[in-house]
């Protein structure tokens, strides 16, 4: 092989890795925190004095509703989503070919740096099912695959969710706990793989290199992970035990025209009570 | 200290699970051997009096078990072996701490990330290879007087002896999760070069003169098997006997070679 | 004409600085080791690298004062002209390992720190932690690495050289003075995985094999410093020098597989050496008051104190211990105390040895005064060499220098030794060079602390020049030398290992024909024979416990068949050459009936210039009934007059009755 083409091979590879890193972070990582702020919204919603409902439940369910259709009218909204998509399917792509690279060791050498090392990889994996499914389901309307055969739409969007979640609307269904379930290890998986993901980046990029500022830097991206994963946990739990028939009315009550285009503009009204 | 090292050894046995192998082409077995420690016995001296008496303990005879050593005195990195499932040197491995008791058994096995000589004793080229893969060495001009060498604080001289003191001996190969076997010379050049490699690169880019080779180092550890493929397991610093600081020296060649990169962007060619 | 080649056996530290300094020379070289180079003995050295410097120089200390002490420690048995040589260049070996990138430790300002070490009064020991040796073998080994890279070098680790190739000499190919009918043309060496033996082809052959510490059991050296090596090259014809002379560490750590040493540095950073004046005071070492405290060093030799020369600080040892029955605990060791010295000062400048006594003793050596014993150390005997004079000739030999006196002679390359001359520090087999410690040209009768690596590095650097003056000049070529001498030589080593081989691996063998039995048997018998305290009955004694051994050897069985990687073989081969070697420093210390530098005996107590300032060479004679002649070669003294080694000494040693003469680690 000749220096140039080496030299070429060694710039491709870097970048392939450092764009591997970033992609984790940006638009990955940020995506995962707007994304677990929104549904959260259906627990601290309920704080919100503002929202289309009188009780506290309700005003997450419409504090929720009001985020989500904020979202789906944002302007380029496709071309966000491909990327997001494309970003993901890059990430998972290359983090599967360099798992292939290693041989977790975790029996031999069982401290915590090399427990999360094997779990970072296991994370990965479990998150990309669950995305994939999450995706399919709720965006694509794979409903196939949903108990109950319920479609999200972005109109109603607790209510579609929650039935999603719970396998029907009188109860919950042992087929819609297993999903709830998935979520729930889904969610986890996907919230510590990104903050660990952010502590080992740190490393990758050299920002933390002395060992303190390396386990100071842990600290931080714990804090942040404890966050994630309480937000997490809590849309996950929030969904599964909201009432889809209530959160139907709040939500029709919220667009009574069924007309998302006009929505926008009553979204920038909508304060007003 | 040699007295109630005595009375703990004192004429107590202890048993030796030994990993074998007669040749890379043969099938691994354990056999097991009983010795009686001297006072201040380590797994070495053990080793010595089975190659005298090579009978195992069920009474059979058998061949001295092959091993590498050196120094005895963990400086040269010769004997490195796994130990109760743990990487370390077998010359500082002292029977009264891994093994107090009457009775008990200290396993032995080779390093599984090198190929089989023989028993314990592996082929670790590609340690060394990594050396070369990485132009660890400065660039001097010859070796002609041309008086002293460049000038240096205490504050940089301190960490690069550090850095300096690697003996190659491959615990933070043998604990890494990404370093794994490649019997094939030609695989080298793209496989994990490990943390001892990178630890080196630091050392020789913070030397005055040894800076002059600085990208083409950075260059190799860009490339595929360079530092990229760590994946912060952290295992090599817990493992290393030197107490060599691998993960800070990975940590800063990646902010190294990311600032490498952009200059690089900006000034190539 | 094809092209030049040169073989370096051994990659320590003489090894490697001959590699680089050929290598850069365009010659390629071929460079064999039993180990990979990186792991060989030189990374045990621990204290340092002496040479002239510039605060010394500024406190009256000059390279010539270096030369001068390095005599006197040596007690005037090393031919001169090559000591002055080498303390006129040391300095350059520092700054060209200086810009290698040796981290050695520095001055708040920056500039290389010093320290002190046993035989000097001035600070001129430079050092990188505690584990100099390590740290300047890396710095070779990466040049050596970076020459392999440029394809200037090739490597042959675990291989095991087994003899020299020698060819009939043609006396007008003669270099230098002619000892010998013989010229060596390469090698025949064994890989230790495969066990294949081959022949190598070579213009010279440079053997730095280093020492033969494995001879007396439990030593201070690595595993593989049996001295084997040197003990082909004898047999094969080149002269052995001084063997009698074996320098025996006071300071080192008995163990069960070695002894350790705890380097001079200990006591140049300001370690003191005691013993409770009281036998048997069973009280912690920290609660015995200063005045119960015996610093016997110190008492008798207030000028030098704890850094006397080796050999005497552990005669005192042993005397304190054997003679005087005051070894600590009633056994024999003393104490080394560092506890009264700032812990972290320690740890910048000692680190290394003290995590060694910590690792392999348990002890916090900050905390508690370390217990050490004496430990054989280092050999100054060797393969004899020769040399070509320099252009210093003072006519009339000078007197002792003192700090501060205008060195006679100035320090460029060329005084001391003719530089490039083919003959420096090649053995009476033209072709044959004996470079580091296998060579026995600088130390006399004690080696000086740090003066080892400087020898081994000067060696490589500056004589490797005379190989490659000698391979340049020279008419003739080994590639001319007929095939047959190297299949012959294959072939007798083949059937040696085959006879070795014989009946191996079958059943039991009776300790008589163990070679690891045996192996303890000699170790044993020369370290209570041969080592700080010897007499002529007990070397007598100690010869016909080596006849036993060699017949013994002769007919081992080996308790392994193996046709790979066979170490017990390697092991039991080496057997044979060490006994062999054994016989020659016993036959040699013997007959130098006198006292001088490390070689002390009870029957002749004193220094005996006009019998015996001569050099001890050996050479086998196979065709004798008593294959070692020994014969004598006068000192060349014509730089300084020898005078007496007394190191400001007190009050005279009383006379001790000739009790005991067992060995050091005993
Ligand atoms: C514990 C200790 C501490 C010391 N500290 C100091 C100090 O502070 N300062 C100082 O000046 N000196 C010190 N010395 C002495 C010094 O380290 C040695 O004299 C020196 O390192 C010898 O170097 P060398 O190159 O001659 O040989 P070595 O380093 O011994 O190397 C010998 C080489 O020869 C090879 N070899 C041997 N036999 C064969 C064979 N048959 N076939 C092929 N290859 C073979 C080996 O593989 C090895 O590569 C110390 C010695 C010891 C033991
Ligand atoms: S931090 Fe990197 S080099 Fe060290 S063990 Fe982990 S993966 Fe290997
Ligand atoms: S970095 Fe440490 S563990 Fe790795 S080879 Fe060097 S000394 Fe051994
Ligand atoms: S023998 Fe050298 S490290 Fe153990």
């Amino acid at each position: 092989m000749g220096h140039e083409e080496e030299g070429t091979l060694a710039k491709r590879y870097f970048l392939l890795r450092r764009l591997h890193s970033l992609t984790g972070i940006l638009p990955i990582g940020v995506f995962l925190i707007f994304h677990l702020t929104t549904n959260s919204s259906v627990l601290w919603g309920a704080a919100n004095t503002r929202a289309h409902a009188d009780d506290l439940p309700g005003r997450g369910i419409a504090t929720f509703q009001h985020e989500v259709s904020f979202i789906n009218n944002l302007p380029g909204l496709l071309i966000m989503e491909i990327t997001l998509w494309a970003a993901i399917a890059f990430h998972a792509i290359l983090g599967i070919w360099y798992a292939t690279t290693g041989k977790s060791n975790t029996a031999r050498y069982p401290h915590m740096d090399n427990r999360r090392y094997a779990l970072q990889r296991l994370t990965g994996y479990i998150a990309l099912l669950f995305i994939l499914y999450h995706i399919a389901t709720l965006r694509w309307g794979w409903s196939f695959l949903v108990p109950g055969g319920v479609t999200w739409g972005h109109e109603h969007a607790a209510s579609t969710l929650a039935l999603a979640l719970r396998g029907s609307a009188d109860s919950i269904t042992v087929a819609g706990l297993a999903v709830s379930l998935f979520y729930f290890v889904g969610v986890t998986s996907a919230v510590f793989h990104f903050a660990n993901g952010l502590w080992t980046a740190a490393i990758t990029w050299g920002l933390t290199i002395s060992t303190a500022a390396q386990r100071r830097w842990g600290v931080v991206c714990a804090g942040l992970g404890i966050l994630l994963m309480a937000m997490a946990w809590g849309s996950v739990v929030g969904f599964l035990f909201t009432d889809p028939e209530k959160a139907r009315e709040i939500e029709s009550a919220m667009h009574p025209e069924e007309d998302s285009t006009e929505h926008t503009a009553r979204a920038t009204t909508d304060g007003a009570p | 200290m040699a007295a109630s090292n005595a009375q703990q050894s004192g004429k107590r046995h202890i048993r030796l699970k030994i990993l074998r192998q007669e040749a890379q082409d043969k099938l691994p077995r354990y056999e097991t051997f009983d010795v009686q420690p001297e006072p201040g016995a380590n797994v070495i001296s053990c080793l010595q009096q089975i190659a005298a008496r090579p009978v195992t303990a069920s009474g059979e005879q058998s061949t001295p078990v092959a091993y590498d050593a050196g120094c005895l005195e963990e400086v040269c990195g010769a004997c490195t072996m796994v130990i109760n499932g743990r990487v370390r040197q077998s010359c500082s491995c002292l029977i009264d701490q891994i093994a107090p008791n009457d009775g008990d058994t200290i396993t032995l096995e080779p390093m599984t990330k090198f190929p089989v000589i023989r028993d314990l004793w592996v082929d670790r080229s590609r340690l060394f290879h990594a050396l070369k893969r990485t132009s660890s060495w400065v660039p001097i001009d010859s070796i002609y007087d041309r008086g002293p060498g460049p000038k240096e604080l205490p504050d940089k001289q301190e960490p690069r002896y550090v850095l300096s003191t690697c003996m190659s001996c491959g615990c933070c190969l043998e604990a890494c999760p990404q370093y794994n076997p490649r019997p094939d010379e030609k695989d080298w050049d793209e496989a994990f070069i490990g943390a001892h490699a990178i630890s080196q690169v630091r050392l020789f880019n913070l030397h005055d003169t040894g800076k002059q080779l600085k990208s083409e180092r950075l260059e190799a550890l860009m490339g595929p098997g360079g530092v990229s493929d760590c994946g912060n397991a952290q295992n090599c610093v817990k493992v290393c006997p030197k107490e060599i600081p691998l993960t800070e020296s990975i940590a800063a060649i990646g902010r190294a070679v990311t600032v490498h990169s952009i200059a690089r962007w900006f000034t190539a060619r | 004409m094809s092209e030049r080649r040169v073989i370096v056996v051994g990659g320590g530290l003489a090894g490697l600085a001959a590699t680089i300094r050929i290598a850069e020379a365009g010659i390629p070289v071929d460079l064999f080791s039993m180990c990979p180079v990186k792991r060989s003995h030189s990374v045990c050295a621990q204290g340092g690298i002496n040479a002239a410097n510039d605060i010394a120089r500024q406190q009256g200390y000059s390279e010539y004062q270096h030369f001068d002490e390095t005599l006197l420690g040596g007690d005037f048995l090393a031919d001169q002209a090559p000591v002055l040589e080498m303390a006129n260049f040391a300095p350059r070996v520092i700054d060209l390992l200086d810009r290698m990138g040796v981290p050695f430790n520095r001055t708040t300002e920056g500039f290389r720190d010093l320290r002190l070490f046993g035989g000097s009064l001035f600070k001129r020991t430079h050092f990188a932690g505690a584990t100099t040796g390590q740290q300047l073998l890396y710095a070779l080994d990466e040049q050596t690495r970076r020459w392999e890279v440029e394809g200037k070098v090739r490597k042959y680790e675990f291989w095991e050289f087994l003899r020299p190739v020698l060819d009939e000499l043609d006396p007008d190919d003669a270099i230098g003075h002619v000892h010998s009918d013989k010229r060596c043309v390469g090698i025949v060496a064994q890989d230790m995985r495969t066990m294949q033996i081959r022949s190598f082809r070579a213009d010279a052959v440079i053997m730095a094999t280093g020492g033969c510490g494995l001879i007396f059991g439990k030593s201070t050296n690595s595993v593989i410093c049996t001295g084997g090596a040197a003990s082909r090259c004898y047999q094969a014809g080149a002269w052995y020098a001084n063997g009698e002379m074996i320098q025996v560490h006071p300071t080192a750590i008995p163990g069960a597989d070695k002894c350790r040493l705890m380097s001079e540095s200990a006591r140049g950073e300001g370690g003191r050496i005691w013993v409770p004046r009281k036998a048997d005071d069973d009280r912690k070492p920290t609660d015995i008051p200063e005045e119960e405290r015996l610093y016997f060093l110190e008492e008798k030799y207030p000028k030098y104190g704890n850094l006397v020369p080796r050999d005497i600080a552990s005669r005192e040892i042993f005397d304190i211990c054997i003679n005087q029955d005051l070894g600590v605990a009633g056994q024999n060791q003393v104490f080394l105390d560092l506890t009264h010295k700032d812990p972290e000062e320690l740890d910048r400048k000692l680190g290394g040895i003290l995590e060694i006594y910590e690792k392999f003793v348990g002890d916090d050596p900050r905390k508690v005064p370390m217990r050490i014993f004496p430990a054989v150390h280092y050999s100054m005997g060797g393969l004899w060499t020769q040399y070509t004079q320099g252009d210093y000739d003072p006519h009339q030999p000078h007197g002792a220098h003192n700090p501060g006196d205008t060195p006679p002679i100035a320090t460029e390359p060329g005084h001391g030794l003719k530089l490039g001359a083919s003959n420096n520090m090649m053995t009476n087999i033209p072709g044959l060079y004996a470079f580091g410690e296998v060579n026995f040209a600088y130390h006399g009768a004690t080696r000086l602390g740090a003066n080892a690596l400087l020898s081994c590095i000067f060696d490589g650097l500056y004589n490797g020049l005379s190989v490659v003056n000698a391979v340049r000049d020279a008419e003739f070529s080994a590639a001319d030398a007929p095939q047959s001498i190297f299949d012959h030589a294959v072939a007798d080593e083949q059937t040696k290992t085959d006879a070795l081989l014989e009946g191996a691996g079958s059943g039991e063998i009776p300790d008589e024909l163990n070679p690891y039995i045996i192996g303890l048997e000699l170790g044993e018998e020369m370290t209570a024979a041969s080592t700080v305290v010897k007499t002529g009955d007990r070397m007598r004694q100690a010869m016909t416990k080596l006849d036993e051994l060699s017949d013994r050897c002769s007919r081992m069985k080996l308790n392994d068949a193996a046709a790979w990687s066979n170490r017990t073989l390697s092991y039991a081969r080496s057997l044979q050459d060490m006994v062999v070697l054994a016989k020659v420093i016993l036959k040699g210390g013997l007959q130098r009936e006198e006292s001088r530098g490390s070689h002390y005996r009870l029957d002749f107590p004193d220094r005996d210039d006009e019998n015996f300032f001569k050099t001890t060479v050996a050479e086998h004679v196979p065709s004798n009934p008593d294959p070692i002649r020994i014969f004598y070669c006068n000192v060349d003294a014509r730089l300084v007059e020898p005078r007496a080694r007394s190191y400001g000494e007190k009050k005279a040693k009383p006379e001790q009755p000739p009790a005991q003469t067992a060995g050091a680690g005993a």
